[in-house]
């Protein structure tokens, strides 16, 4: 058994999270903040349509997403035309972790934004402030640990998925395999060293990340 | 598209009766009903626990999922009954084997449970206990690796098998022979895993003895099994893929763009074996005969496969 490889795995399925994460903060807050604020048609539709990666099995999602980027597929088809190739690059690996954290960082952040009094806002709007800077003054510096909250349960699920990243990217040795793929992929193929391996470092950093998310729901508490 | 879901959806379903939230639920009202019987007061109770039980106190329903949670994993358990024989077969076989089954079902009225999936998990499933009467594998390693759980003397070559290249319909290449692979506009090529998974172990093997596997070797997509490479490829997903002409014959939206000829390529064999564990071992050995009946062979013939050279 070889360290490099292993390693290599760590640090890409960390990475990938990591970039999933950064993904779906700008689409994930402007959704999470107009299902806490918003009142238009749809809204019911949207909150659904945002929970669905949570309850439908993550093959599932895998296929729709594949069927989404995949060559034929209407987004496979817009980045092939500016030379992006997504299906089992590292690119798929991203696009599913972040489709299947999504939920939890809207669910999450919009919690935060609903717990934002509304008469603060609305003080602020008196005093001038357009929305825009109603947001990044008073809405987001008070609702922060919800979204930070949120971002690392998204990262933390990111970290684990299994089920869409096996169909949109597959396990290729030094491309997309990512812990949990390469644990299934490793046990499948008898290599029960490396599985091993792969599952002490998936505990290591799951611990790390639940107690990271526990202090900083302890503190939020306190305050 | 079956197929795709097939292997790590299965994962996940054993993944999430494992984790089965409901039965730690029962345990710990059980408890709590006999330790303390006033809960909450006395001494200090976790949080967690107290929310715990006055759920289950007030919500009758949680009785009603416990009870569905059981009526559920029962019968998982208890799997291969009386007068049922339990097959596992190779991915590539999961066409044809059905048509077997149905076969045999007709003639015993006994049922097949066949159980289908790469021959490495398969074998991984019967080394691990797995109560299975007979194993069929896509290759003579799997079955090697199983070999003291194999009923003594039951052991056959079945079937032999031809691997092809294949390509979306919408990718327009041709080869002048296989070599042309290696420069071919193949930025991926889906396997069966070249590590495990017995086509992609044959396909390697075929692409080393052309010359030309560290060239491709690169561009592999590894996948669980020969029909999820199959599937990359129905789907567009990949550029080629080398799978058993065998299977190319229900794939949508697939063209075979060269077949190696069972004299070029690498010796496929199909072994069988009854096995010692399974739960109805008389029925393994008649099952394996019938798999060797004029009959069964007709069905495989039809299908594609060849028989083993006498």
């Amino acid at each position: 058994m070889t360290w490099g490889p292993l390693a290599e795995i760590a640090v890409f399925t960390a990475l990938a999270a990591l970039g999933a994460t950064l993904l779906m903060l700008p689409p994930g807050l402007a959704i999470a903040w107009a299902l806490a604020r918003g009142r238009f048609p749809g809204r019911t539709v949207l909150e659904t349509l945002v929970s669905l990666p949570l309850v439908i099995p993550p093959v599932a999602t895998g296929l729709l997403i594949l069927w989404l980027f995949g060559p034929r597929g209407p987004a496979g088809r817009a980045l092939a035309w500016i030379g992006v190739d997504v299906v089992f690059t590292w690119r798929a690996v991203v696009v599913a972790m972040a489709v299947m954290g999504l939920p939890l960082l809207v669910r999450t952040a919009r919690a935060g934004f609903e717990q934002v009094a509304r008469r603060y806002e609305q003080v602020a709007e008196t005093l001038g402030a357009g929305p825009w800077r109603v947001f990044a003054t008073i809405t987001l510096p008070l609702s922060y640990r919800a979204i930070l909250a949120g971002a690392l349960l998204a990262f933390s699920r990111a970290l684990g998925e299994f089920g869409a990243t096996m169909v949109v990217a597959g396990s290729i040795p030094g491309r997309t395999r990512t812990l949990a793929v390469g644990i299934y992929s490793f046990t499948e193929t008898g290599q029960d060293q490396e599985a091993a391996a792969l599952l002490a470092v998936s505990v290591a950093i799951a611990f790390c990340a639940v107690l990271a998310s526990n202090r900083l729901a302890r503190t939020a508490a306190v305050r | 598209m079956g197929s795709i879901l097939r292997g790590p959806a299965a994962f996940d379903s054993a993944r999430a009766t494992e984790a089965g939230p409901h039965r730690r639920d029962v345990g710990g009202r059980v408890r709590h009903a006999t330790a303390n019987p006033t809960p909450g007061a006395g001494r200090p109770v976790g949080v967690g626990l107290r929310a715990l039980s006055t759920v289950e106190g007030s919500r009758p329903w949680v009785r009603v999922v416990a009870l569905f949670a059981v009526l559920v994993c029962v019968p998982t358990v208890v799997h291969g009954q009386a007068g049922e024989v339990v097959v596992s077969a190779a991915s590539s076989l999961t066409d044809v084997m059905q048509q077997v089954a149905d076969a045999w079902e007709a003639r015993t009225a006994q049922r097949v449970a066949l159980n289908t999936g790469p021959s490495n998990t398969l074998a991984r499933q019967i080394a691990a206990g797995a109560p299975v009467d007979v194993f069929l594998s896509a290759d003579e390693a799997q079955m090697d690796r199983v070999a003291s759980a194999i009923a003594p003397g039951s052991r056959v070559d079945l079937l032999r098998n031809q691997l092809a290249i294949v390509a979306p319909v919408d990718r327009p290449f041709t080869l002048g022979s296989a070599r042309d692979l290696a420069t071919a506009p193949i930025r991926r090529l889906a396997l069966g895993d070249p590590a495990a998974v017995p086509a992609g172990v044959y396909a390697r093997r075929y692409l080393e003895g052309l010359g030309i596997w560290r060239a491709i070797e690169p561009r592999v997509v590894p996948m669980g099994s020969v029909r999820l490479a199959l599937a990359a490829v129905e789907q567009g997903a990949v550029d080629a893929g080398i799978v058993y002409v065998t299977d190319i014959r229900r794939a949508e939206r697939v063209r075979t763009v060269l077949v190696v000829p069972a004299d070029r390529g690498p010796r496929i064999v199909y072994p069988a074996a009854a096995l010692r564990g399974g739960p109805n071992p008389d029925a393994a050995r008649r099952f394996l005969t019938f798999l060797q009946s004029p009959e069964a062979a007709a069905i495989f013939i039809d299908e594609g496969f060849l028989l083993p050279r006498p």
